[in-house]
């Protein structure tokens, strides 16, 4: 019997403790609400209600702070936190609720004394100083709060303690050199801080960049010169940092990975072509700590990035090595291929890009590997070599190989067989611009009479290749020697254009004149109109109206007259200018 | 099948099988010493048309508006500049004898057509300030496309020297309450709105006026005594609402505060003298200088969101050509249904306008209409709400509309209408 009663005793004070919390909790609940709502008198009065029961209720206490800060009666806080203190003396949380109520009061004395309390609870917590260097900031007491984070510092014995926080403090007064100096004692410390350090850091001004890198070169830690060297390529030196950044890579393959890739990642925005070299370099770091397929497609992403940053040298390296790597995946090789063989007819060495090919081409498909023939070809076409270009593109019969042969023919003045070239190849090779550029050369040569001019293939290869100068005037000899219905009128019309492009206004006028008197339906109009931008361009109006009315009367059915009636618009003023 | 119909699918038939290229001569049988320049959909360029016709009769040469043949065709002699004038501007003409145009006549006189006479040019005036923007304004664009000469005169010159030497005026989107179409409320402080200020501060200076409210209020009347004498405006935009605020509230304080230095007269409502204004009449004034509005004319309240209604389509009414051929010319078109277009002041509310405007267009179903016609004293005046028929929600800045793009734009051509329609012979209208 006796022992029934204490059973029952024993579950209605479970019943009881067990109710009691749940009151606890509504009564909660119900202050936040009020909270919430903007009612903070109510809730004072409700968080109050919860506190009287257990004074040391962290949430309920956070709320009353909450709720006395927007009514000016921050003052009630401090007897509940003594309340809470008697109660519970460990938490970390009562203390930081008291450190900020004394601050807000302006009252150092007994905050310090909460501090050094909250201290000697935790010894080894940078917590309590952080509060107090935090509480002081807010009533904009640097100098008090740093004195507050380096006796935090001089407690715990740890000169990296509390880092970060100084170095913010230093930022904040535009001590870039104080911050550098913190934030790599932070990053050492925690290398978490790293992305922090450099953001912060980046922000320097330019007048203070040089003196935060000398601070940090002459720091001993490593983390310093990593900084140093990220912040050198953040800044304009992406070779010179990466060079230096390097040197502090530590000898665990991993571990270099992951710095090598955060370095990247800072990169990752930046296109220049210096920092896509560097980009390179930092790939091939990786793919130098990497095995199997990551390796390859490291040495393929790098290759990219030197090729993209303009060094042929390494890019070809990179590509040389992934090629001939026998246990790399097959679509990489394929691709690191195709990109060689690009890299290399670029920088103009089209012996090893054919080289190349012959040795990889079993590794392609067969639309590859004409592709690839046509890269080549062309290569070869831009050193002259005519030849070997016209074998490489000889059994290839789809139009993209009909249309460069049609340029092979072409350049080798063998007209009637360029013609035949492209027109077997259509609108349909290439691109848009490139099928626009077959047809002109198209309505050039189909006039000529002969079936070989070779001073006219040879000046439109030297144009092909870009010596505008040079080409113009064989072209201009070969045009005198046209009759205008022959094709003449057509290339004076070509090399006009040339030399418009060039900025010959002089000879490039003289020539589209010639081709205007002298061309044909087709032919003249495009002249009169090139030559009615031309002086609308070089701002002689009345010109202009005149040639391109003269256009338009004379080939109103042209295909061409719109655009001149749109021209003859804005040199009238009809139409804006845009 | 209707005759309209007809007409238009034969005009497009006759175009299709012509092998020439834009802007090209058609010949309808033998070679004539006519060109009808159709304004169906056969026309290449319905804009640079009456640019054709314009200058054609600048050039002293009598011309005809076949008002709703072929969608408002004209004739013109076959002359060798005419021919030039229209294959340079790419506008279709069709050559047509003396035969077929006896058969053409024939076909206009038994039908709701007219052939109207085009005698003389009219003389054009734009008002704009002298600095104005070049393609901020729809009618000056319109004028410049088709290549019809005009002048433009600003307050100086309306002041001075007078309208006298005008046939047509144009206003577009200027403030007749001297309020900087109350810009000072979303653009305080820019460049362009400090320079507006300045300039028309200045001139008023200038012209002897105490402010730039009074300043406008003079060259209203002066427009209004224009159109009284026997002128033509015609407004688009908020020239329209304003020019009737400051006339009917000439004895009223209309003007906010940072206009003319004291703030709007709080009964300025029971003040206004609408026997003075042109078209409206019995507006609601807003008067609150902070509300990007003017009065209740407007239907559409583009700068007021919580009023602002929404674009529709308008469609234009048809009339008697032989009755009431000048409200026919200023219809005349290929489109009887146009997109809407905001400005300013989009629109004109019915419950506004005076009992004896014509209403030209509407959005059936809708409070407003969307353009309108009257007769003031000897003259007339044409209100036509919103900004660019080609940039419905037109903004300040935007890119200037380039009209080679839109060279059938229906809305410009109800402008074109405008400029046209002083030029057609005075005859006693029938009855």
């Amino acid at each position: 019997m006796r022992f029934m009663v204490l059973i029952a005793y024993s579950m209605l004070a479970t019943v009881a403790t067990a109710s009691g919390v749940q009151a606890q909790r509504l009564g909660v609940a119900r202050a936040f609400d009020l909270e919430r709502r903007g009612s903070y008198a109510d809730a004072v009065e409700a968080y109050g209600k919860v506190l009287a029961d257990s004074p040391g209720d962290v949430t309920a206490l956070l709320g009353m702070e909450r709720s006395l800060t927007p009514l000016g009666r921050i003052p009630e806080i401090i007897p509940l936190v003594r309340n809470a203190l008697a109660e519970d003396s460990t938490t970390g949380a009562i203390y930081a609720i008291g450190v900020r109520a004394w601050a807000q009061l302006d009252q150092p004395d007994s905050l310090e004394v909460m501090v050094v309390r909250w201290a000697a609870q935790h010894p080894d917590e940078e917590t309590p100083y952080r509060e107090w260097g935090r509480a002081l900031l807010r009533r904009q007491r640097r100098d008090a709060a740093r004195d507050a984070y380096l006796r935090g510092r001089s407690a715990l014995g740890d000169p990296s303690a509390l880092a970060a926080e100084l170095a913010l403090l230093a930022t904040s007064e535009e001590d870039h050199v104080a911050a550098a100096r913190e934030w790599a004692l932070a990053a050492h410390r925690l290398p978490g801080y790293r992305a922090s350090a450099l953001n912060s850091l980046g922000q320097t001004p330019e007048r203070q960049r040089e003196a935060v890198l000398r601070q940090l070169r002459q720091d001993t830690l490593v983390v310093a010169r990593r900084l140093e060297a990220e912040l050198r390529a953040h800044w304009g030196d992406p070779v010179g940092g990466y060079a230096l950044f390097v040197t502090t890579l530590p000898d665990d393959p991993v571990q270099a990975i992951q710095i090598i890739r955060q370095f990247l990642e800072q990169l990752r925005s930046q296109r220049s072509p210096a920092v896509r070299r560097v980009q390179g370099m930092a790939y091939e770091g990786i793919a130098d700590r990497s095995t199997g397929p990551q390796a390859s497609r490291m040495r393929l992403e790098s290759a990219r990035a030197y090729a993209e940053g303009g060094d042929q040298e390494s890019a070809r390296r990179m590509l040389a090595r992934l090629a001939g790597d026998p246990r790399a995946p097959a679509d990489l090789v394929a691709g690191a291929t195709a990109t060689l063989i690009d890299v290399l007819v670029a920088e103009g060495s089209v012996e090893d890009a054919e080289h190349r090919l012959e040795e990889f081409q079993g590794g392609l498909s067969g639309e590859e590997r004409l592709a690839l023939r046509r890269t080549v070809a062309w290569g070869w076409v831009r050193q002259g070599d005519l030849g070997r270009a016209g074998r490489l593109v000889a059994s290839d019969s789809t139009v993209d190989g009909l249309a460069l042969a049609g340029y092979i023919a072409l350049f080798s003045g063998d007209i009637a067989s360029a013609v035949d070239r492209f027109q077997g190849a259509g609108p349909y090779a290439g691109t848009r611009e490139e099928a626009v550029a077959r047809t002109t050369l198209l309505a050039l040569l189909q006039p000529i009479e002969a079936d070989t001019l070779e001073a006219l293939g040879e000046g439109l290869m030297i144009l092909h290749r870009g010596d505008t100068v040079t080409a113009v005037a064989q072209l201009a000899g070969v045009a005198e020697s046209l009759p205008d219905a022959g094709g003449g009128a057509e290339l004076y019309l070509l090399i006009g254009k040339a030399a418009l492009a060039n900025g010959d206004m002089s000879r490039g006028e003289a020539w589209l004149r010639k081709a205007a008197a002298g061309g044909t339906q087709a032919t003249a109009p495009a002249a009169e109109l090139e030559l009615g931008r031309m002086l609308l361009k070089l701002g002689r109006r009345e010109e202009a109206i005149d040639t391109l009315e003269h256009m338009i009367l004379s080939y109103g059915g042209s295909a061409l007259a719109p655009q001149a009636r749109r021209l003859l618009d804005q040199a009238r003023g009809g139409i804006p200018r845009i | 099948m209707r005759r309209r119909s007809f007409i238009k699918q034969s005009g497009a038939a006759l175009a299709a099988v012509s092998p020439l290229g834009l802007g090209a001569v058609r010949y309808l049988g033998e070679a004539g010493p006519w060109l009808v320049v159709p304004m169906d959909d056969a026309q290449d360029d319905h804009l640079k048309a009456y640019g054709v016709t314009f200058r054609a009769l600048k050039r002293g040469v009598k011309c005809e508006w076949f008002l709703n043949y072929r969608d408002g065709s004209f004739l013109i002699p076959a002359d060798d500049a005419t021919v030039r004038d229209a294959q340079l501007s790419g506008v279709t003409t069709e050559s047509v004898s003396d035969g077929a145009l006896l058969s053409i006549r024939g076909e206009i006189a038994g039908a709701n057509m007219e052939a109207v006479p085009l005698e003389k040019a009219p003389e054009v005036a734009v008002y704009a300030p002298p600095d104005a923007a070049p393609w901020d304004d729809a009618v000056t664009m319109a004028l410049q496309y088709a290549g019809i000469r005009f002048e433009t005169v600003w307050d100086s010159e309306v002041l001075g020297a007078g309208l006298g030497e005008y046939d047509w005026l144009h206003l577009h989107h200027e403030d007749f309450t001297g309020q900087y179409s109350k810009f000072f409320l979303n653009y305080s402080g820019t460049a362009w709105l400090n320079a507006m200020v300045a300039q028309n501060e200045s001139m008023a200076r200038q012209l002897g006026q105490p402010n730039v409210p009074a300043l406008k209020l003079a060259v209203a009347e002066s427009i209004s005594r224009f159109v009284t004498d026997g002128g033509f405006i015609f407004a688009m935009c908020t020239a329209t609402e304003t020019l009737d605020l400051a006339l009917a509230g000439a004895d009223v304080d209309l003007a906010a505060s940072y206009a003319d230095g004291d703030p709007i007269d709080p009964n300025a409502a029971s003040k206004m003298n609408w026997d003075r204004s042109l078209a409206f009449e019995n507006a609601d004034l807003v008067l609150s200088p902070t509300v990007p509005q003017f009065s209740n004319i407007d239907g559409h309240q583009v700068n007021a969101p919580a009023r602002r209604q929404s674009l529709g389509s308008f469609t234009l009414f048809s009339f008697s050509a032989k009755i009431d051929p000048v409200a026919s010319m200023l219809v005349q078109n290929h489109r009887e249904v146009i997109p809407d277009f905001y400005g300013l002041t989009t629109s004109f509310t019915r419950g506004t306008l005076k009992p004896g405007v014509t209403i030209l267009a509407d959005e059936p179903g809708a409070h407003w209409v969307k353009y309108i016609h009257g007769e003031a004293g000897k003259g007339t005046y044409t209100f036509f709400g919103g900004h660019d028929p080609e940039d419905p929600q037109h903004q300040i800045g935007d890119a200037p509309t380039d009209l080679s793009l839109h060279p059938h734009s229906p809305g410009y051509r109800l402008i074109l209408n405008n400029v046209l329609f002083p030029a057609a012979k005075k005859k006693e209208l029938k009855t």
